[in-house]
């Protein structure tokens, strides 16, 4: 109705520019976080020595080696279970009405915002010797049907994945409910039976979401610290892991540095290409 | 959508998804039974139910020192994080200027910087600057975490303020602080709101940067918790982690009330 005020997008008198309440928060974000990042790159070259005697290392111990084929294998493996898992829920959810889609969501939303250690106790309880599934297990087989799910790799993939179902089915949901509902109506009307739907329309245009969630499953476990400390055992080390030992035990700031570089580059890399995809919904944590 | 023949794949679909919720519920449906045992072993099912955990917690005193720096170190930041994220949210969604999307996505990228990235980065920073180890330390760090998502959660609520009501009132001669006051902050509430507990509940549970950066004093409740699970998986834990998944169940629930209400 007012569209003769369409055209001034920017509120108000244009002398004072809100561009000003950007500020405190850039100054902030600049001292905070941009030059401790830059501190983590500065340290990385030895300071300033400048040199690259630390990322050399990174190519020559054979550690370092295994770490990061540790990292990748395990963020690529509990990127694969977590699609898997989230697009069953999210598919669930669009179906939905509004009422109970809300209503289920909590079961989604009350693990997304649980303490991460609240988790990870919760599946050394679950899993460990004398956990909860042992028991199940023992009851039913006896005793020698007793098997080690704590410390090794399957505990680190399944607290994992539950870290990062949530992320995902908020991705995946959100292309779900994208979809014009009049294709899925024109195919049925013409006599495409569910599983055609599914594989020709729904599927399809939801990749982006499941892409999407794939990318940004990729980004937060690659720099996973606490569920690999806890859940892993020693062969589980990943990255992040190894930057602690550095800062902790071997006092060794520039390798530690030279870890955190590497991470800051693989990660930016992956979200690079989220941005790509979903340029205005780079942050998929908000629904 | 009226009529509802069920095939194999809804049946199929149904029952995946169900197991999905069923392993994200798993977690708080094992802690909850466990936090009410009576032993100092931990045994699941517990054999017999007593408030002994929550007593154990509530009576050891380096356990309440950790509850009381986080909920002080969580009250900071949220006050800190809600200064600076709602009004750079309110700057982003009303101005135009120069390389505003660089400047957006630039603050929201801790969210995607690795944790651990960052607690190295302050543990170093803040180290030189002395500031490590403080509570002042832990604000500062939990607001760079805390502030992409009070940004977000503003500029979605900014969205469905009129901005009509803030011409308006411009055309009837308020000044914009005056606007800001007594239009925009008023219809925005329920998202500053929402704003708040999500900063305040990130920095409740933020473990890997306050790992790094607590000192001896100043060591959080997750710190604490890590160590605990870490060293000796102390039956307290479970007492924690339900009054910790309490929390977060009301933050949720308040939340999408204060969504309904939009």
């Amino acid at each position: 109705m007012a569209y003769h005020l369409k055209g001034s997008t920017t509120t108000p008198r244009r002398r004072d520019n809100p561009v000003v309440f950007v500020v405190p928060a850039a100054l902030f974000m600049a001292g905070a976080f941009l030059l401790p990042l830059l501190m983590v790159l500065y340290t990385s070259v030895g300071g300033n020595a400048l040199t690259l005697a630390h990322y050399a290392e990174l190519v020559s111990r054979p550690l370092y080696a295994i770490v990061l084929w540790n990292t990748l294998q395990i963020s690529a493996f509990s990127t694969l279970a977590t699609v898997l898992v989230a697009y069953p829920i999210a598919y669930h959810l669009a179906r939905q009405p509004p009422r109970r889609r809300a209503l289920l969501l909590i079961l989604v939303l009350l693990p997304f915002w649980t303490s991460i250690l609240v988790k990870s106790f919760a599946f050394t309880v679950l899993l460990g010797q004398d956990g909860a599934l042992n028991q199940i297990v023992t009851a039913l087989f006896g005793d020698g049907a007793r098997i080690k799910l704590l410390f090794n790799r399957p505990a680190v993939l399944i607290g994992m994945t539950h870290y990062l179902v949530p992320f995902a089915v908020f991705s995946i949901l959100a292309s779900l409910l994208a979809q014009d509902p009049d294709l899925r109506r024109a195919a049925e009307i013409m006599g495409a039976g569910r599983w055609r739907i599914f594989l020709a329309i729904t599927l399809p245009l939801s990749m982006p979401g499941v892409l999407a969630s794939a990318l940004l499953s990729m980004i937060l476990s690659m720099g996973m610290f606490v569920t690999p400390a806890l859940l892993g055992g020693r062969a589980d080390l990943m990255i992040s892991n190894l930057v602690d030992f550095h800062v902790r035990e071997t006092l060794d700031w520039g390798a530690a540095s030279a870890l955190a570089a590497c991470l800051i580059v693989v990660t930016g890399i992956f979200a690079v290409l989220l941005s790509r995809i979903r340029p205005g919904q780079l942050l998929g944590r908000e629904i | 959508m009226a009529r509802r023949k069920r095939s194999p794949l809804s049946i199929a679909a149904c029952a995946a998804a169900w197991s999905g919720y069923v392993f994200l519920a798993l977690p708080s449906v094992i802690i909850i039974p466990m936090s009410f045992g009576n032993s100092d072993e931990l045994i699941f099912p517990p054999r017999s139910f007593s408030l002994y955990l929550y007593e154990k917690y509530l009576l050891e005193s380096n356990w309440m020192a950790a509850t009381a720096e986080s909920l002080e170190v969580a009250l900071g930041t949220a006050a800190l994080s809600l200064l600076l994220g709602v009004s750079a949210a309110y700057g982003l969604s009303r101005a135009e200027f120069l390389a505003k999307r660089l400047i957006t996505m630039f603050l929201l990228s801790p969210a995607f910087v690795p944790a651990i990235v960052l607690a190295l980065g302050l543990y170093l920073y803040l180290g030189a600057g002395h500031v490590s180890g403080t509570t002042v330390g832990l604000i500062i760090s939990h607001t760079v975490v805390a502030v992409p998502f009070v940004i977000v959660t503003s500029m979605a609520g900014l969205r469905h303020v009129d901005q009509r009501l803030e011409i308006a009132a411009a055309v009837m001669g308020a000044r914009r602080f005056l606007i800001i006051r007594r239009i925009t902050l008023p219809l925005l509430a329920p998202s500053v709101l929402a704003a708040t507990l999500f900063a305040f509940l990130i920095s409740f549970d933020e473990v890997v940067i306050s790992y790094f950066i607590a000192g001896v004093r100043t060591q959080t409740l997750p710190v604490k918790m890590y160590s605990a699970i870490h060293w000796e998986i102390s039956p307290v834990l479970a007492a924690v982690s339900t009054l910790l998944t309490l929390l977060s169940l009301g933050i949720c629930l308040a939340v999408a009330l204060l969504r309904r209400g939009r």
